[in-house]
């Protein structure tokens, strides 16, 4: 009896290592900090890892193809116009037949509907890109015929930024009827989906183990077949677990390696490295409410000339980050490559006199204990600006705090200068244009209690503009402008790392941070 | 002895009550808004006001704790701030895998603990009580972080012969869930691949976070056995000429083994507790994990949903212990 089971359990391992074996070319194991994952769900998801892995979940009308994130292209719609209507924008999608979802059932333009309804209805923390920017209603979108949807937005609303949140997760679409039939009490299905998919991505989802993998599979309905069979995402928090699991071929990607262990790895003829771009900027915001030193235009100049910006860069960032003095990060349409500014103390201790601090002054620097892009500790981008400010007479004193506190201290333009970081909520030059530049929207520039009638007018007009070149002229004519005047020293545009075996092949991660697994495929 | 269990378990709501109550107001001192630290840098004064709202932020602190309260006593730890999900969901997903892990982290320190502290009493001052002194003091002092990070390094990326984290290999499918032990369920579906594989995956983790507990056991169990040994029915016993291992396993370890029951107890609820860095470091997704994850995104209702669990699992080890004692040593009464 023993015998005959030793036998049994010997033939399950080997079967089993076949197996094993077998799968290893077609599964992908991404190992990275998913610990921000808290729901799958297309319309309610808002965390990075809940967007890079929807994505691939679901489809969207229209969409960005590699890293490009200035030209959309057809994604389930295959062509779309823009129109002015008499008080409103009118867009019309059309979408393509034959698309289905992981159910088998036809995308057809109520699954449209009921899915940019559900993202207005269910409030998630999103939904705002929907009912704020692009002022879209519940009624706004209406199926013409099956393959025709049309859409209304207010004459405020632009029509550019609201493409632009189409390619978001938020404007994924679900499969109406799946997810009706799993509703509870008026939740749209949003329990279910949480941690169940129903799109027409190509994957989907077959399990999620919460605080340890989250397992795709390909899509067997999918237009769009992708190479590999199944992806795992492992959640790995610790930056040094994630080294070793990648060195000793337990995950083929990793995500989110300091920079020392990203140079050892790309000197290993194993591995490949990629330095990613982001749309995130790094920065301080100086407060110029009345009666602070940076309320004059001349301090905030020399605050600009007064950090060394090349050491930082390459210095303490080491190459995780470019260099960038401008809002509009690289990446999207409006960039604005002039980097004015060089290091010279000398200058800005002749700007601070005509500005009346012939002796130079005192302010606190505020920033957060963790980290700031590019996996750096904002404490010690704190340190290296703060000797570089003495050498120009300014004496910073840092005050690091909790994250959460300090960005409560800056909400409430309770700060002197504050040192973080800004991604736009959309990849559109508008994600960042409105919140740096118009006071109005309450955002940035209203923390740092800048405001400019110029720069919210170019703000607004760039926004609502839906012709690209005289949008790229007006959001030049911005950036020049706050780059001269504006409360902010724009420090870098942060970079993401990531080590994969040299066996994968095709990843591309664009700077809003998708990634599309169906183009990634494994060398034997 | 019944009205001295019953007398123990109102004592053991007493203490769990004590903890809800320390962890609510100790949280509370916080000056931070969890609103923020949910919703980020670029959420909108409406969205903060609308979380607050919704998660009753803004109600009084003592109104807040009045309804926790008023939840807990109908089974409700309330709501996380960070998952959205109710907090006793959480703690059933992630506590199974602390359990798993504990408890073999647990098992290893009893198997090589208490051997190695009755092989030292039995030579005193000699080789084998030397090695294992030297070792204990090791084990005792060697951080987790810093032995975890060592043993991943030589096990599993130079020799190759152990994972480096998580329960099981990314390649395998995991057994449908039913104790949430991922062993247990493994051999409840009579896969031996996956049982295999995970009893892989937890040889790491359990050793790192049982080194301590052993070590302590092995120096403990040394201590009292030489006590007992010293004593002068021992040497009655060898006098009349009862055989060795009769002497040690039946007259001193059995009377050498109160104090060891006890310890064995807080070690329990010790490394329930404790997991906190050996999860983090093997990416182990267990309470550990759950709850420092919770505290840096101050998540108040989780946090306190796993004090409150961790404080129940101690007042019931501890209760059990004491039961043990009364019945291994019938000489202690209760009244």
């Amino acid at each position: 009896m023993w015998r005959k089971f030793q036998r049994l359990a010997s033939l399950g391992v080997v079967l089993g290592t076949l197996v094993v074996a077998q799968d290893r070319t077609s599964t992908l194991i991404y190992g990275g900090d998913w610990s921000d994952l808290i729901t799958l769900d297309p319309q309610v998801a808002y965390e990075f890892s809940g967007g890079l892995i929807t994505d691939n979940l679901y489809e969207t009308l229209v969409k960005f193809e590699g890293a490009d994130l200035s030209t959309l292209k057809p994604g389930l719609a295959e062509s779309w116009k823009v129109e002015r209507g008499g008080d409103s924008w009118v867009i019309t999608f059309k979408l393509r037949k034959g698309s289905k979802f992981s159910t088998g059932r036809e995308v057809t333009a109520k699954d449209v509907v009921f899915s940019f309804d559900r993202a207005i209805q269910l409030k998630g923390p999103s939904s705002f890109l929907f009912t704020d920017i692009a002022q879209l209603k519940v009624g706004g979108t209406r199926a013409v015929d099956p393959y025709t949807v049309e859409v209304r937005i207010p004459k405020t609303a632009s029509p550019g930024s609201f493409l632009s949140i189409l390619t978001f997760n938020i404007g994924g679409i679900v499969d109406s009827e799946e997810v009706q039939q799993h509703a509870k009490g008026g939740d749209f299905g949003k329990e279910w989906l949480t941690s169940n998919s129903a799109g027409s991505g190509p994957f989907r989802l077959v399990r999620w183990d919460r605080g340890s993998q989250v397992l795709l599979e390909a899509n067997p309905n999918a237009r769009i077949k992708p190479k590999l069979q199944r992806i795992i995402m492992r959640e790995i928090k610790e930056p040094t677990v994630l080294r070793t699991a990648l060195e000793s071929g337990e995950i083929d990607i990793a995500e989110g390696l300091t920079p020392e262990a990203l140079k050892a790895i790309a000197a290993n003829p194993r591995f490949k490295t990629l330095k990613a771009d982001s749309l995130r900027l790094n920065y301080l915001g100086m407060n110029v409410k009345p009666g602070s030193p940076f309320a004059n235009p001349k301090v905030r100049e020399a605050m600009r000339w007064a950090v060394n910006q090349d050491e930082l860069v390459s210095g303490l960032v080491q190459g995780n980050g470019v260099k960038i003095q401008t809002i509009i990060p690289k990446g999207l349409l409006g960039y604005n490559g002039a980097l004015p500014y060089k290091y010279d103390p000398a200058r800005a201790k002749k700007l601070l006199a005509e500005a009346g601090y012939p002796n130079g002054f005192e302010f606190e620097l505020l920033t957060s204990t963790g980290l700031c892009g590019g996996g750096i500790p904002c404490q010690d981008i704190a340190a290296k600006i703060q000797s570089d400010l003495a050498k120009a007479g300014v004496k910073a004193n840092i005050k690091a705090i909790a994250n959460a506190e300090a960005l409560k201290i800056y909400r409430a333009q309770n700060h002197q200068v504050y040192l973080g970081g800004w991604s736009p909520d959309f990849p559109d030059p508008d994600g960042n244009a409105t919140p740096l530049a118009d006071f109005a929207a309450k955002s940035l520039a209203w923390r740092n209690v800048w405001d400019d009638a110029t720069a919210s007018k170019l703000a607004n007009q760039g926004s609502l503009e839906t012709d690209p070149s005289k949008r790229a002229t007006l959001y030049k004519l911005l950036t020049d402008y706050v780059l001269k005047s504006g409360p902010y020293v724009v420090l870098y545009q942060p970079s993401i790392p990531l080590a994969f075996s040299a066996k994968v092949e095709g990843y591309v991660r664009n700077a809003q941070g998708q990634v599309r697994f169906e183009n990634i495929s494994k060398l034997p | 002895m019944l009205s001295y269990i019953v007398r123990r378990l109102f004592f053991v709501i007493f203490v769990v009550w004590g903890v809800t109550f320390a962890t609510f107001f100790i949280a509370q001192v916080v000056p931070v808004d969890p609103a923020i630290a949910a919703l980020g840098e670029n959420a909108r004064e409406e969205q903060l006001q609308e979380f607050r709202e919704r998660y009753g932020l803004n109600k009084s602190r003592l109104e807040q704790y009045l309804i926790y309260m008023g939840r807990l006593f109908s089974g409700d730890l309330g709501q996380s701030l960070r998952t959205g999900r109710a907090v006793a969901e959480d703690l059933r997903e992630f506590f199974p895998a602390t359990l798993e892990l504990s408890l073999a982290a647990f098992l290893f320190a009893v198997l090589l603990g208490i051997p190695a502290g009755i092989l030292a009493s039995l030579f005193p001052n000699r080789p084998p009580d030397v090695a294992v002194r030297i070792l204990a003091l090791l084990g005792g002092a060697t951080p987790v972080f810093f032995s975890a990070v060592l043993l991943q390094f030589l096990l599993a990326q130079r020799l190759d012969l152990l994972p480096v984290q998580g329960r099981l290999d990314g390649f395998l499918f995991p057994p449908p869930r039913i104790t949430g032990m991922m062993g247990l369920d493994a051999l409840l579906a009579r896969d031996w691949t996956v049982f295999l594989d995970s009893l892989k995956h937890l040889i790491l983790p359990a050793f790192v976070l049982g080194m301590f507990s052993a070590a302590i056991l092995a120096r403990m169990t040394r201590a009292t056995m030489l006590e007992v040994l010293a004593q002068d029915y021992i040497r009655t016993a060898r006098a009349k000429g009862v055989v060795a291992s009769a002497v040690i396993f039946r007259h001193a370890l059995k009377n050498a083994s109160l104090p060891i029951l006890t310890l064995l107890g807080s070690l329990l609820g010790g490394l329930l507790s404790g997991a906190v860095l050996t999860e983090t470091i093997f990416s182990w997704p267990g309470i550990g994990r759950y709850v420092t994850q919770s505290a840096t995104s101050l998540d108040f209702p989780a946090v306190m949903g796993v004090t409150l669990l961790v404080g129940l699992v101690y007042a019931l080890v501890n209760l059990v212990t004491d039961l043990l004692y009364a019945f291994l040593d019938p000489r202690i009464r209760y009244t």
